[in-house]
């Protein structure tokens, strides 16, 4: 059922609103889209026009720009790389911050609002100022040049936002539907798997995306902690076309877009489908 | 409360097994970094000689900076931008999904995929379209015979900050994508109801669904104001702090300060940044209330 | 259902942790081998790179089962500078790593991360392979802590396909000249100079300072207080260079890119860079390629006929009391900077190197690349650009001075105090 049917308002003002929703909806999808258009032609145009005319057409599509993308900086072997890592960091800390997220959204106990102060002061630091003791860290406890470093790293990273997340979805779930579960004899873990995770579904959507995406683009951290191709990541790949003293444009974009295409298939399948599965689902009613 | 006390104890085991990794992963990769950091702002330090103890004078001297000044403004009005500009847009754009009209499902996802594209690519995009020789803004101003507003938008004393603020923020992919999900979440029978009493859309928002998402909207602004207090990358990218040191902001101010090799300055700046933050946030608490994580704890 | 799912989520994060350490840091310690590490900026697309793999390569199959070298790729200049900063401050040097060597980085020489090349550097006369002025700038205190490798070599660059359009025989030989010869430029559409303020230190404009330095200042100016006069007379001519359509109307945040592009479309007719653009502007634009030539700044002060040139980049080794170890790291150098791979990176990637070595008639080199050589034999003297002889701080105002005294329109006075200020 659409809930726009069935309104009462007089049919001026709906024409009017209409007409603002789809002119707020397309100058918006405008905005959006450009730079995607953008980066595509840019991938197919040489250094020279991308320098001096970035908005035209390219001349010659320039296909080998994508040959030399891959050849110059190696791209597909660390496309595997970028894969485990955001994976599994993406992993860790949903698993980490609903642990947590629950436990605080729903229990009262000493310290609680010592996560919150970390967590916003977490959330506020530009994650560079960490760089001299996250190496420490990696290098102390022998993580260096792994992908468990970045794993790791990573997820730790993204805790604060997750918990800000998370934990937002699950004060809002009513707290009467755990009580019920509880006098029907759920224990705390069922509670919490079986109750309070399912519905906080878009919470946990919500963060993974976010956290899939940091993975996905993190460079300066990418770059300290690793050296080897076999723990390196795609980031790393882009910016081989970014030397000393000149930036190969042409293949750096082209670099990007091959590595975008994941990113943007995690979003729509995974993102799309959890969201609509649940928009379909018991919840909406 | 005395029921929950007792529950408390009952699951005390559990909380505290529940609590173990975020605690681990929190005090090795935030608390003692942070520690770090407050320890080091009384330092002066190059990186390499051994530290020498100076009190407080990393902090006068870095208040002192005229540069650091004009970063904390900059801040609160990246700040201010993202709280009364970003999140109403993104609230209004994601009020307009949530109605699923025609192709949202598409939409939802171009909306979002800008910030799927790494924020070097960005950065040269907009670079690009303000350059005043060959950029796209001057190109559509003239083309609609707006020629007089035609700029060198980032090399302007008054537009280079509104340039870069709006290169960033008018993609709001991550706060719509929250507040969405938040709104998917409202039981539909609310709306059902509403209709039977024949509430109109407006009334609708107005009444069911904004009080429903409030405290969603508070996280994603608490987000959006943190991410506007923290960036650096897009200032450095766009503009490095220029023209005539008129965008810098105190993340970009403390990279600075490292790659001088002040390590102890850029401390202190990162612990006057958290400072900050923390007031902004408490500030942005009093008028907007709290958001659904953080009310529970103050309560 | 759900129970299910979040077994199966816990088992898989068991999985990773317990097949993770086999990709971690294993064991070195069982090898006889001496593995040295280099993060180095040389990979990828650098001109270097492939020339640098090449020496690294042939030196690992002459001491196979002796000393390996692995490169590590560091893409990325500014990523680069961080890393090896955050090593140095972590305590833990990189076997190998290069460095600019600058009155911030001098701080790297202090504590014992670094080795010392002192004493090796005097046996076999390694010492005297190296330009003697290079080795003196990279000694500090009476110690050689890094060796000198890379120098910037920058003369101006030319269109003169443009200039005989504008009807300009001649390079201008002073300034008044080179005035003349903008308005010419200018009538016929084109616009005089690149520049620019962006990126992190304003490139090609700190080029024209330093080459406007020199000539009032000469060359000791370096060593003179902010108060000497040619600060302030380079500061008034850069402010005309920015004013009346001298340069393009992007400058001001313009970043090296635009600036360059600006030269390669022949919107500019005047521009500032070194030799490790050749390759890119053969590529882009073979028209500017061709008209390109090299000349020395028109006099504006006392001195004429200098250029800028300088040590921009130093090898550096990480300290270590394993004398074998040491004995590898010194091996390895011997071979890199040895005369005759240095000659082979030279003309490979078109850089310059601070070993001397000696070019037969057999040697291949660009035409352009030729011009960059006379241009440094028939300079009068060198002048060291701004970067390498000012702390990180004055480097990253200096665009931001430029801006000030443009937009705000402060005196050159005053741009010269916006760099007093942040220098201590």
């Amino acid at each position: 059922m659409n809930r726009d049917t069935m309104t009462e308002t007089s049919l001026p003002v709906q024409v009017l609103g209409k007409f603002l929703k789809w002119l707020v909806l397309s100058l918006y999808l405008v905005i959006t889209i450009f730079p995607i258009v953008w980066l595509a032609l840019s991938a197919f145009k040489t250094n020279f026009e991308i320098e001096t005319a970035p908005f035209s057409f390219p001349a010659v599509w320039q296909f080998q720009n994508f040959v030399s993308a891959i050849s110059v900086s190696g791209l597909h072997q660390y496309f595997l790389n970028s894969i485990i890592v955001a994976v599994f960091a993406t992993l860790v800390n949903l698993l980490v911050t609903s642990l947590a997220s629950f436990t605080i959204a729903r229990e009262e106990f000493p310290f609680r609002k010592v996560f919150f102060t970390v967590t916003t002061a977490g959330v506020l630091i530009p994650i560079i100022a960490f760089m001299v003791p996250y190496y420490t860290l990696i290098t102390r406890f022998n993580l260096y040049d792994s992908l468990l470093a970045l794993i790791v790293t990573y997820s730790a990273i993204n805790i604060p936002i997750s918990m800000f997340l998370i934990s937002s979805f699950m004060t809002s779930i009513p707290r009467e539907l755990e009580d019920s579960a509880e006098i029907d004899g759920c224990s705390f873990f069922q509670r919490y798997a079986k109750i309070i995770m399912p519905l906080a579904r878009p919470g946990l959507v919500t963060a993974g995306t976010f956290s899939f995406i940091y993975c996905w683009n993190e460079f300066i951290y990418a770059l300290l902690l690793t050296s080897s191709r076999s723990a390196r990541t795609v980031q790393l790949a882009i910016r081989f076309f970014t030397s000393q003293f000149r930036t190969d444009y042409a293949g750096m974009y082209a670099a990007i877009v091959l590595t975008m295409i994941p990113t943007v298939v995690v979003y729509v399948f995974l993102h799309d489908k959890i969201i609509s599965g649940l928009t379909a689902g018991a919840v909406k009613g | 409360m005395k029921k929950l006390t007792k529950k408390t104890n009952r699951n005390l085991k559990w909380i505290i097994i529940f609590l173990i990794p975020v605690t681990v992963l929190l005090i090795a990769f935030f608390v003692y970094p942070i520690v770090y950091l407050a320890f080091l702002g009384f330092m002066e330090w190059d990186g390499i000689s051994a530290m020498s103890f100076v009190g407080i004078s990393n902090y006068t001297r870095t208040f002192g900076d005229s540069v650091f000044q004009t970063s904390i403004k900059n801040n609160l009005i990246w700040a201010l931008s993202a709280a009364f500009l970003q999140i109403p847009l993104a609230l209004v754009i994601a009020l307009i999904l949530a109605r699923e009209p025609r192709g949202w499902r598409f939409l939802r996802t171009v909306y979002f995929l800008p910030n799927v594209i790494s924020l070097v690519a960005l950065a040269m995009l907009w670079r690009a379209m303000y350059n005043p020789e060959f950029g796209a803004v001057n190109f559509f101003l003239s083309q609609l015979g707006l020629e007089h507003m035609t700029r060198n938008w980032l090399g302007e004393l008054d537009t280079a900050l509104p340039a870069v603020i709006f290169s960033y923020q008018v993609y709001i992919g991550y706060f719509m994508v929250i507040i969405l999900a938040g709104t998917m979440s409202i039981p539909k029978t609310f709306y059902e109801a509403a209709m039977i009493d024949g509430a109109n859309i407006l009334q609708q928002e107005r009444y069911i669904t904004l009080p429903a998402i409030r405290g969603i909207i508070v996280t994603a602004g608490t987000l959006a104001v943190a991410f506007a207090l923290r960036q650096f990358e897009t200032t450095f990218l766009m503009t490095a702090g220029g023209p005539a040191n008129r965008t810098p902001v105190m993340g970009l101010y403390m990279y600075r300060r490292m790659a001088g090799l002040r390590y102890g300055q850029a401390a202190a700046t990162g612990v006057l940044l958290i400072l900050l933050g923390v007031v902004v946030l408490s500030g942005m608490q009093r008028i907007f209330g709290k958001s659904d994580a953080i009310e529970d704890a103050h309560q | 259902m759900r129970t299910r799912k979040l077994l199966s989520l816990l088992l898989s994060c068991l999985l990773i942790a317990s097949v993770m350490p086999i990709f971690g840091a294993g064991a070195r310690e069982a090898d006889p081998e001496i593995v040295l590490t280099w993060p180095c900026i040389w990979v990828g697309q650098d001109s270097k790179a492939d020339m640098i793999e090449k020496i690294v390569n042939e030196f690992n199959e002459e001491h196979a089962g002796e000393i390996r070298v692995i490169i590590e790729p560091q893409p990325d200049y500014d990523g680069y500078e961080d890393t090896i900063r955050t090593r140095l401050a972590a305590g833990q040097a990189p076997d190998i790593f290069t460095f600019k060597l600058s009155p911030t980085t001098a701080a790297y020489y202090s504590g014992d991360l670094l080795m010392d090349f002192t004493d090796d550097l005097t046996q076999d006369g390694w010492g005297y392979t190296f330009n003697q002025g290079n080795i003196n700038a990279s000694t500090i205190d009476g110690e050689t802590k890094s060796l000198p490798y890379e120098i910037g070599f920058t003369p101006i660059w030319y269109n003169t396909e443009l200039f005989a359009k504008a009807g300009i025989d001649e390079f201008p030989r002073t300034m008044d000249e080179f005035w003349v010869a903008a308005d010419k430029l200018k009538a016929i559409g084109v616009v005089p100079t690149s520049q620019m303020t962006g990126g992190t230190n304003s490139w090609t404009s700190m080029l024209w300072f330093t080459h406007l330095l020199g000539s009032f200042g000469g060359p000791e100016v370096w060593e003179r207080a902010w108060d000497d006069p040619a600060y302030e007379q380079a500061a008034a001519i850069l402010k005309r260079l920015y004013s009346d359509g001298n340069t393009t109307r992007d400058a001001i945040g313009a970043d090296a890119g635009v600036s360059g592009g600006h030269y390669q479309a022949g919107r500019t007719a005047m521009f500032i860079n070194g030799a490790w653009y050749i390759g890119n502007i053969r590529e882009n634009s073979p028209e500017a390629y061709a008209a390109t030539k090299l000349a020395p700044l028109p006099q504006a002060g006392d001195y004429y006929g200098h250029q800028v040139g300088w040590l921009h980049t130093n090898l550096g080794a990480a300290n270590t009391d394993d004398p074998a170890r040491r004995e590898a790291v010194i091996t390895f150098l011997k071979h890199l900077t040895d005369p005759e791979n240095a000659k082979r990176v030279s003309l490979d990637a078109g850089s310059l190197l601070s070993i001397e070595f000696d070019l037969g008639p057999e040697d291949e080199i660009d035409p352009l690349q030729q011009q960059f050589i006379d241009a440094g034999n028939q300079a009068e003297f060198l002048i060291d650009h701004l970067e390498a002889s000012m702390p990180v701080d004055v480097v990253y105002e200096f665009g931001q001075a430029i801006g000030a005294m443009v937009l705000e329109d402060r005196s050159p006075a005053e741009f010269v105090q916006m760099l007093e200020a942040v220098h201590d």
